[in-house]
C-alpha cells in the first residue's frame, strides 16, 4: 500500500500542473448518475438601497431626538435599536467606519466602488456638517455598545487627552496608507467589537473587545475618543457644524451640572476675553507656534518616512522577502507563503525588487501621513492660542457625541424642572 | 439659545464664511464619494477563493472570523474519478482501505464514501462536519483529479468588508465576485 502511494506520487506529480484528469470518470454499468453539487446562494438581508435608506432614516431620527425631543432616555432607547440592527442583525459590514478605506482605495485607483458604499461613507459626515456628531450618539453600533458600559467615567487630564487624541489620526493615516498600497484593511482588522456582534471570533479579538468595554466603565467610550479613525473625519465636520448640541433650552446659569455628567469631558466652561499683557503673551505664543510649523511638519514627515519600512511589513510582498531571508530549509513549512512563491517560479531578485518598490511606496505614503498629522498638531497648537470669549457652559463641537446626558442634568430644562417639582 | 437664534438669522460676514466652509467641506466629501464610485461597479460583491490558486495551507480553517470557518470543502462530482483508493479520503499510511476512522484523512470524518459498483466509490461532503482544513483537498489535488476543493459557503459567510482569510492567504487566492455568481467552481473553470 505504502509503496503504491509512493509510486503514484512520483508518476503523477508532473500532471498536477497540467490540470488533466488522472483518473477518467467511469461509465457506470449500473446506470448510476453523477450527482449535482448544491451551492447555497448568497442571500442579502436587505438590498443595498435599503441599507442606505435605513442609515439615512436612523440619522434623521437621531437628529430629531437630539434637537427636538431632547431626552436622554429616548436617545438611549434608539441607540439600543441601532445596536440591535446595525450590530447584531447586520453584523457590521459594511459600515461607515470601514468604508473610509473602500472610498480611499477606489478614489486612488480611479473608481469602481459600489454607489451604496460611497453613500454610507458620506451620509454621517454630511449630517455632522449640519448637526454635529449625532451619528456617534445613537446610530453607530460601536458607540452604542460602549455607551452602555459607562459606569463611572473619570476625567482625562488635558495633556494626556491631547496626546491620546493623536492616536485616531495615526490609525486613520496608517489605515489609508495600508489600504491604498494593497496591505489590507487595517481599520477593519482593529475593530474590537465586530466579533461580539457575530458572537463568533478568534479568541484574541473577543478578549480585546471585552477589555475595551471594561476599560469603558471608567474611561467613557475609549474606542470612539482615542481610536476611531472615522471620528477624525466626523470631528472635522462637526467643528463646522451649523447647529451644535444645545445643553440648555433657556439661558445658561453657569451651574456646571452639565460638566459634571458629561462622560467625555465635552462641556466647555466660560472664559473671559484676554486683554493687555495677557493678550500680548498670547500673540507671542501664536507667533512662536508659527515658527514651529516647518519644524513640526518636517519632523512628523521624517518620522513617517522612517516608520514606512515597518508599516510596509503588513504588505505580503515585503513579508515574503522577510520569510525568504529568515527561514531555513528546515522550517519552510511554517510559512506557506514560501510554497506559494515557489510555485510562481519567479527569481529571488524579482521578489526583492518588488518588495523594495513596495517599501518605497510605503515610505512616501507614511511621510505624507506624517505631514498630515504634523499639520493637525500645528492647527491644534494654534487653536490653543486663540481664546475667544465664552460667557456660558456649552458643548464643545468637536468632543460632544450628543449622548444627551446633559439635557437631564440642566435645571433650566423644562423636563428636568418638572421632574424636580414632582419629586 | 435665544441669543444664538437672533444671531443665526442675520447675514453677517461670520455666518456667510461659516456656510462657505460648510458647503466646501460638503462638496469635498461628495466629490470623494463620486470620484470613488464614478465607474459603474455593479451591485454587491462577495468573497470567493479561486481553487486554481489555492495551495491548501490550512489557514481557511483557522483565520476566518467565524468558527467553524465559512470555507468548506466542496466536491465537483463531474471531475471525480470515483477511485476506490481516494487520495482525498485515505491517509497515505492508511492500514486498510475501509471507512474506519484511522484510515481517513479528514479529521472530522466529513467525507462520506458510498459504494457504487465495483471498483467505484462515490464521495460526498457532510458540510456541517467540514472545518475547511483542506487536508483532503491536498491529497486529491496532488495525487488525484482535484475534484475536491475549497469554496466560501455563502450560507455561512458574513461578507466582511475585508476577509481575514483573504488577508492571510499566502497564495492570494481570494477575490471579490458578483453576488449573483458567488462561486468559482473548478469543474467549470478548468
Amino acid at each position: 500500500m505504502r509503496k503504491r502511494c509512493a509510486k503514484l506520487l512520483v508518476s503523477f506529480l508532473p500532471l498536477a500542473a497540467a490540470g488533466e484528469s488522472r483518473f477518467p470518470q467511469p461509465q457506470f454499468d449500473t446506470g448510476h448518475t453523477v450527482p449535482q453539487a448544491v451551492h447555497p446562494a448568497f442571500v442579502e438581508l436587505v438590498p443595498p438601497w435599503a441599507d442606505v435608506l435605513i442609515l439615512a432614516v436612523a440619522l434623521a431620527i437621531s437628529v430629531w431626538l437630539v434637537r427636538k425631543v431632547r431626552s436622554r432616555r429616548w436617545i438611549l432607547v434608539f441607540s439600543l435599536v441601532c445596536l440591535a440592527w446595525f450590530g447584531f442583525v447586520k453584523q457590521g459590514c459594511i459600515c461607515p467606519v470601514g468604508s473610509v478605506q473602500n472610498v480611499a482605495v477606489a478614489a486612488w485607483t480611479g473608481g469602481g466602488l459600489p454607489w451604496f458604499v460611497a453613500a454610507l461613507f458620506a451620509l454621517p459626515l454630511l449630517t455632522a456638517l449640519l448637526f454635529g456628531r449625532v451619528f456617534c450618539a445613537a446610530v453607530c453600533p460601536l458607540g452604542a455598545l460602549q455607551d452602555l458600559f459607562i459606569v463611572r467615567p473619570q476625567r482625562v487630564p488635558q495633556a494626556l487627552d491631547a496626546v491620546l487624541r493623536l492616536v485616531p489620526l495615526a490609525v486613520l493615516s496608517a489605515g489609508l496608507v495600508c489600504a491604498v498600497n494593497g496591505a489590507g484593511y487595517l481599520i477593519c482588522r482593529t475593530d474590537p467589537f465586530v466579533g461580539l456582534f457575530r458572537r463568533s471570533a478568534p479568541l484574541p479579538m473577543l478578549l480585546t473587545g471585552m477589555a475595551v468595554l471594561l476599560l469603558g466603565m471608567v474611561l467613557a467610550r475609549p474606542y470612539c475618543r482615542y481610536f476611531c479613525p472615522y471620528g477624525v473625519l466626523l470631528e472635522g465636520c462637526s467643528r463646522l457644524a451649523w447647529r451644535r448640541v444645545e445643553v440648555t433650552e433657556a439661558t445658561c446659569i453657569n451651574c456646571r451640572l452639565c460638566a459634571g455628567v458629561c462622560p467625555v469631558g465635552a462641556i466647555a466652561s466660560p472664559r473671559e476675553v484676554v486683554r493687555d499683557q495677557a493678550r500680548t503673551l498670547q500673540f507671542r505664543r501664536f507667533v512662536r507656534v508659527l515658527f514651529l510649523v516647518p519644524v513640526v511638519l518636517a519632523g512628523c514627515a521624517g518620522a513617517g518616512w522612517l516608520s514606512g519600512s515597518y508599516v510596509a511589513r503588513a504588505h505580503p510582498d515585503v513579508a515574503l522577502v522577510e520569510y525568504l531571508a529568515s527561514t531555513g530549509a528546515a522550517d519552510e513549512d511554517l510559512h506557506p507563503e514560501l510554497e506559494a512563491y515557489k510555485r510562481t517560479g519567479k527569481s529571488r531578485e524579482w521578489a526583492e525588487t518588488r518588495a523594495a518598490h513596495t517599501v518605497e511606496r510605503f515610505q512616501k505614503g507614511c511621510a505624507g501621513a506624517g505631514a498630515f498629522i504634523g499639520m493637525v498638531i500645528v492647527l491644534r497648537l494654534l487653536g490653543l492660542t486663540h481664546l475667544s470669549k465664552r460667557s456660558v457652559h456649552e458643548a464643545d463641537r468637536v468632543r460632544c457625541i450628543a449622548c444627551g446626558r446633559c439635557f437631564e442634568a440642566c435645571p433650566k430644562n423644562a423636563k428636568t424642572a418638572a421632574r424636580g417639582s414632582a419629586g | 439659545m435665544e441669543e444664538r437664534g437672533g444671531r443665526d438669522g442675520q447675514v453677517t460676514r461670520r455666518n456667510a464664511l461659516a456656510w462657505l466652509l460648510r458647503a466646501g467641506t460638503g462638496a469635498l466629501i461628495a466629490a470623494f464619494a463620486v470620484k470613488a464610485s464614478c465607474k459603474p461597479a455593479g451591485g454587491r460583491t462577495v468573497w470567493q477563493l479561486d481553487p486554481r490558486k489555492c495551495i491548501q495551507c490550512g489557514r481557511c480553517e483557522t483565520e476566518c472570523v467565524l468558527q467553524p470557518s465559512a470555507v468548506k470543502c466542496v466536491h465537483g462530482y463531474t471531475m471525480c474519478g470515483y477511485c476506490k483508493l481516494c487520495f482525498g479520503y485515505f491517509k497515505p499510511d492508511a492500514p486498510r482501505l475501509d471507512e474506519a476512522a484511522e484510515n481517513q484523512t479528514c479529521p472530522t470524518g466529513a467525507i462520506r464514501r458510498t459504494f457504487v459498483e465495483s471498483p467505484y466509490f462515490e464521495y460526498s461532503i457532510d458540510e456541517p462536519l467540514c472545518t475547511g482544513c483542506g487536508l483532503c483537498v491536498k491529497g486529491c489535488t496532488n495525487f488525484g483529479n482535484g475534484s475536491l476543493y475549497l469554496q466560501v459557503r455563502h450560507d455561512r459567510c458574513v461578507n466582511c468588508n475585508t476577509c481575514r482569510i483573504a488577508e492571510a492567504c499566502p497564495a492570494q487566492a481570494f477575490t471579490r465576485v458578483p453576488a449573483a455568481q458567488p462561486y468559482l467552481l473548478k469543474e467549470k473553470l478548468v
